[in-house]
């Protein structure tokens, strides 16, 4: 066969068929016609009837029969105008520059950045400004990670992540890069602190809903965020959420690559697969910090505040239970697995406490954090199944964004003071993939803690 | 039916007509087909350092493409600004950089030291891969020096191109319409998928840049109407191009523009012959000033 397309018997049979049918239809367009002509004449006789019997009446009806009838005289178009899908392809520019903007105050510093609420002078837009902290000589010229933040946030156009509205620069030679973003009032860690209470039921539910379709469309367009956090969950004074901070984010490929670094997600916010050293990971990690910002939501204070590596992976043990084959396969095939005592009769498997901790949370809640935060990254649910989940179809509703108190300002009025919580990690700090992390210690002087308060690690 | 806006990876960003009537090049006085070889040469480069980092083809024609956005337009970067192979080279490391596939600076650095070196013509020999033996490199001073330009050069395109480093490529649309078109049913699929290719990677050398004024499904719909023709594999007798957004006109337009590279190319092998053509500002200056000679003289 030369082609799909080159002309075979069966074609001509077609090509016979397809002339009939035409020729078919063809008959009874032309009968369909004769037909209306006919009407149409019908018509006219009876119409000129009307007209000798009753005059005034003929002249008010006539003109609408007319219009109707010609439109049935107008040919079924057969070849209509087939209309091609056109793109609205954006342009480029050299970048402009900074001087256009008045800097207002300083917001925040992070680990890639200094942030400020600045005024562009041409439209008195308040925005944010992020200078970059550049380092050639450091960071092999412009750094991998400000180049992925630019080119994820320019692909992450969505209602809940932020805005990013251009690049400009410094005045020339001074070598300055800065990403110029639309500025929200809040950040839910910030806010949380300031907040007597935690958010009601009703608006986890719906800051919940807002994170969860940012990352579907995240990981919907193949980038992981890779540093999920509350202080990087900005907040307007109208309830609605936009995620920030692209520093650590990346696009990523199914499978995932081989060769990533297992050094990112803030300490308090990171999978366990990623404490293990995996250097293979998915969107799984980017729902486990979901579900760490979930649990803080609901009480206020980070879930997991673990003061080290291993602190944090012994922490996720006491809450999640401890990992087995069967509940994590493949997991002793992690690199930093192999540092890992687990307790010598972890055949009576520990299970996870999260429903004993949030007493307060429905079961469809509780079960939908448990899954979150699933040792096993395989069974933790997708972004999409996450919104599809029970929990929120049931009373308390979620919360409409309109009705969302609205709180005064830290980033818009004063600095804000540093807050006592990690940052997210270095780049180039990353440990040896194996070895260098040492979890042994984490199960020592497991007696002592049974006896203990806070947390225990129940041995039957 | 409403024009698509939202952000996709399967647009790129065009030039405009703005853009494309002049180039910074030209304003700097380089004349226009000294400037379209000089640039046809620079692509040809990364193209040859690109394979001998052994670097996947989309990371060099996306490299390809970014260079050509760095010269196009008033607003762009000129030939007379920076050696132009300085440039190919800082945006074949700017294009890796992000990617699975990263190279150091020391690598492209050297990739291109040993091109250069390289007699005219001998760039297009296809033996050139595997003569980079590991005692061939750049000694410390020259390398530091030829980093830090690396880094000033990477910085300026990204400055010039505003950031917009997003190249989508019709590589992929072009194997998904030939499936869609069941071209591989046949005996001679395969071959239209490889001429089709050729045509997309010989189009990255294109002075017509269409790669800066067509979407990439446009370009890969061109491909495949030229490389079915070539390969005498027949194609629904419909206008089965408008099934992907082309109309005929348009069609036209790119496969005549595919097919001209070829004698653009044998016309710049004619003209620089034996000759280098120049890759650095010195070079160039000397070219701009001997081409001046020759029309006056002519």
């Amino acid at each position: 066969m030369t082609s799909r397309w080159a002309d075979t018997e069966e074609d001509a049979a077609e090509d016979a068929r397809r002339k009939a049918e035409k020729a078919e239809r063809k008959r009874l367009k032309a009968e369909k016609q004769r037909r209306a002509e006919e009407e149409a004449q019908l018509r006219a006789a009876a119409a000129a009837k009307n007209d000798t019997s009753n005059g005034p009446e003929y002249d008010h009806e006539r003109p609408s029969k007319r219009r109707r009838l010609s439109h049935d005289h107008i040919p079924t178009t057969h070849e209509e105008e087939r209309k091609l899908l056109r793109f609205d392809a954006p342009g480029w520019q050299p970048c402009r520059s900074v001087e256009r903007f008045d800097r207002l105050n300083h917001i925040e510093e992070g680990s890639y950045g200094f942030v400020s609420r600045a005024k562009e002078e041409a439209t008195g837009e308040i925005v944010a400004i992020k200078k970059l902290k550049l380092d050639a000589a450091r960071d092999g010229g412009f750094p991998v990670t400000a180049l992925r933040e630019i080119q994820t946030l320019r692909a992450a156009r969505h209602r809940h992540v932020v805005d990013l509205r251009e690049v400009v620069v410094g005045g020339s030679g001074t070598g300055d890069v800065y990403l110029v973003m639309e500025f929200l009032e809040h950040d839910l860690k910030t806010l949380q602190e300031d907040m007597d209470e935690p958010f009601l039921p009703s608006e986890v539910k719906t800051l919940l809903l807002q994170l969860g379709s940012a990352v579907e469309f995240l990981h919907d367009h193949w980038i992981l965020h890779r540093d999920l956090k509350t202080s990087n969950i900005l907040m307007n004074n109208q309830g609605e959420i936009k995620l920030a901070d692209f520093g650590m984010a990346r696009f990523c490929r199914d499978p995932a690559p081989a060769n990533l670094t297992q050094l990112v997600v803030t300490l308090w916010y990171r999978s366990p697969e990623l404490l293990l050293g995996t250097s293979s990971y998915d969107s799984a990690i980017d729902m486990w910090s979901i579900g760490c910002v979930f649990g803080e939501l609901l009480t206020k204070k980070s879930l997991l505040q673990g003061k080290n590596e291993v602190d944090q992976l012994s922490k996720i043990f006491e809450l999640c239970g401890i990992p087995t084959e069967d509940t994590w396969p493949g997991f002793k095939r992690l690199p930093n697995a192999r540092s890992l005592r687990l307790p010598s009769n972890s055949s009576t498997a520990q299970g996870s406490i999260v429903r004993s901790r949030f007493p307060t949370l429905t079961n469809a809640g509780a079960s939908l954090l448990s899954s979150l935060l699933s040792l096993d990254p395989t069974k933790r649910p997708s972004a999409k199944e996450m919104l599809q989940d029970p929990y929120f179809q049931q009373d308390p509703r979620p919360k409409p964004t309109a009705m969302f108190p609205t709180f005064p300002s830290k980033a818009g009025q004063e600095k804000r003071r540093r807050q006592a919580s990690p940052n997210a990690p270095i780049r180039g700090a990353a440990p040896g993939l194996q070895g260098d992390m040492d979890f042994s210690s984490i199960f020592k002087g497991r007696e002592e803690e049974e006896r203990g308060g806070g947390f225990q690690l129940k041995v039957v | 039916m409403a024009p698509i806006s939202e952000a996709s990876h399967l647009l790129n960003p065009l030039a405009t007509s703005l853009q494309l009537e002049t180039s910074a090049s030209q304003l700097d006085g380089v004349p226009k087909d000294v400037e379209d070889s000089v640039r046809f040469e620079t692509a040809r480069l990364v193209q040859a350092a690109g394979i001998l980092l052994r670097l996947p083809q989309e990371i060099i024609a996306q490299a390809i493409v970014t260079l050509q956005r760095f010269w196009t337009g008033p607003d762009g970067g000129s030939l007379l600004e920076h050696d132009s192979k300085d440039v190919a080279a800082a945006a074949l490391y700017l294009t890796a950089k992000p990617s699975p596939y990263p190279i150091s600076p020391r690598q492209v650095l050297t990739s291109f030291e040993y091109l250069s070196s390289l007699q005219p013509g001998q760039l297009s020999s296809t033996s050139i891969e595997g003569k980079l033996d590991s005692s061939w490199h750049l000694s410390d001073g020259e390398y530091e020096i030829a980093r830090n330009k690396l880094y000033d050069i990477e910085s300026h395109i990204l400055r010039v191109v505003g950031f917009q480093t997003h190249v989508a490529l019709p590589h992929t649309l072009c194997i998904n319409y030939l499936q869609t078109l069941d071209v591989f049913q046949s005996a001679d699929g395969s071959m239209v998928a490889k001429t089709a290719f050729a045509h997309l990677n010989s189009a990255l050398l294109s002075p017509q840049l269409i790669y800066l004024t067509h979407q990439p499904s446009a370009i890969a719909t061109a491909a495949i109407y030229l490389a079915a023709k070539e390969v005498g594999v027949k194609m629904p007798e419909v206008e089965w191009w408008e099934v992907f957004d082309l109309d005929r006109e348009e069609l036209g337009f790119l496969v005549v523009a595919l097919r001209s590279i070829e004698g653009f190319a044998l016309e710049h092998q004619r003209t620089f012959g034996k000759r280098a053509v120049p890759m650095t500002v010195p070079d160039l200056q000397v070219e701009i000033e001997r081409s001046r000679m020759l029309e006056a003289g002519g």
